[in-house]
């Protein structure tokens, strides 16, 4: 019962510090799941990631479910996402009406400026952290990058590399996204489609 | 709430309960992405709300913090018909989602884990996903950073997020953060409005580009 209460908690607090969007829970989530508890690996994460993406609904939500049901079957996933919701009910009833009329006021601008730019920090990292898992074979070794303040060269970790077929869709995607207005959706599935036939090949 | 006064309150609620639903359960990347079908039900169809408030919506559900389709849901709810409303509206939001999830991730496990297509499959949807936060992650930079403090800021808590400080403790501390530098943007702001003569362009330019970065809120 307890580990249900556990997660119940642990997904208020991501939801309430989750400024900007779904995504932001990227970095949040391995911090907790895969650096502090080592419940998920982060292969593990990685496939959880890419399946809440390509099933419908909010990525947050999903996310939330499958976590939860990694973490304790049925009703790890209830409390997981009954936890993702709980606090936006409760901010959003009681301050639907109110946060527009403070939008002006110091004490919002102050704390949407700071919240925003540390947002735009978290998705640059949770970046990095797909980088590992898409780019390259491996997560991106920052420690062997301190070498480089000693003026040494840095040493790669065995079997880190780049994935030519991760470049090639990765790649593609970003410029379908500038320049067409594909929908996601398109670029999810073609980006499957492609990674099973690139498999072959590659 | 004008046209749709004749509406009664368990068809509203039935109503959004099924709006939510469908939503979630053919949208697929969520967030944003649900914008459009939001506004073609309860802007275009039932006239439940203008576009004006959709845009505050939109823009509101960005700033409090929370996944963004569950708060669109809170806010639409509320709007058309007060707290059950909110709470229809999410519980039609949770429910496609969580019954599909659950069905995949018992599934899952089960999957053969050396079956080369899958794993390829798998691959592509991660790159895509990489293309697709990076793309957001800069177009988000590009409206939020305006100043080079400012992006000195993002740099720091990159860097510190890198360095394993713990993502949570980042978001609390930037509040303060935020504070400080909205008092002192404001102060400087003042001090430039005092000083007399030429200067009082400068600081009207300045001022203008400060309202710029208000007005960003809305975007």
């Amino acid at each position: 019962m307890t580990q249900y209460i556990v997660l119940f908690f642990q997904f208020c607090k991501f939801s309430v510090l989750c400024f900007g969007g779904g995504y932001m829970l990227i970095p949040l989530l391995t911090a907790e799941f895969v650096d502090r508890e080592g419940v998920l690996t982060m292969d593990q994460f990685g496939n959880l990631l890419s399946v809440a993406q390509v099933t419908p609904g909010p990525v947050g939500l999903n996310t939330a479910t499958y976590v939860g049901f990694v973490n304790g079957g049925f009703f790890g996933s209830l409390a997981a996402s009954l936890g993702l919701i709980a606090p936006t009910i409760v901010i959003g009833c009681s301050a639907a009406a109110g946060i527009a009329r403070w939008k002006d006021k110091f004490v919002v601008r102050g704390m949407l400026k700071g919240t925003r730019l540390a947002a735009v920090a978290l998705i640059m990292f949770a970046v990095t952290i797909f980088f590992g898992m898409s780019i390259f074979t491996g997560a991106i070794p920052w420690e062997s990058f301190g070498a480089l303040f000693r003026l040494q060269r840095p040493v790669l970790p065995e079997g880190f590399g780049v994935s030519p077929s991760g470049v090639l869709i990765c790649g593609t995607v970003i410029v379908l996204m500038v320049k067409s207005k594909l929908p996601t959706t398109v670029l999810l599935l073609g980006s499957a489609a492609a990674g099973a036939l690139l498999s072959v090949f590659l | 709430m004008d046209e749709s006064g004749t509406m009664s309150t368990p068809k509203r609620l039935w109503l959004l309960y099924s709006s939510f639903f469908r939503i979630t359960a053919l949208v697929v990347g969520g967030g944003l992405a649900m914008l459009p079908v939001i506004e073609e039900i309860f802007v275009v169809k039932r006239k439940l709300l203008t576009r004006e408030e959709l845009l505050d919506m939109t823009a509101l559900t960005q700033t409090v913090p929370g996944i963004i389709a569950v708060n669109s849901a809170v806010y639409i709810g509320m709007k058309v018909a007060g707290v059950p409303g909110a709470l229809a509206a999410v519980a039609g939001a949770f429910t496609p989602p969580f019954t599909v999830i659950l069905i995949i991730a018992s599934l899952f496990p089960r999957l053969d884990p050396h079956n080369r297509y899958l794993l390829g499959a798998f691959a592509g949807i991660r790159a895509c996903v990489t293309g697709m936060i990076l793309v957001t992650g800069a177009r988000m930079f590009r409206r939020t950073v305006k100043t080079r403090l400012e992006c000195a800021v993002v740099l720091i808590f990159f860097v510190l997020a890198i360095l394993k400080v713990n993502p949570a403790l980042l978001i609390l501390a930037a509040i303060p953060f935020g504070w400080c530098y909205v008092w002192w943007q404001t102060r400087r702001l003042e001090q430039a409005a005092k000083s007399a003569g030429s200067e009082a362009e400068t600081a009207s330019n300045e001022s203008a580009s400060a309202g710029n970065g208000a007005g960003e809120d809305r975007s």
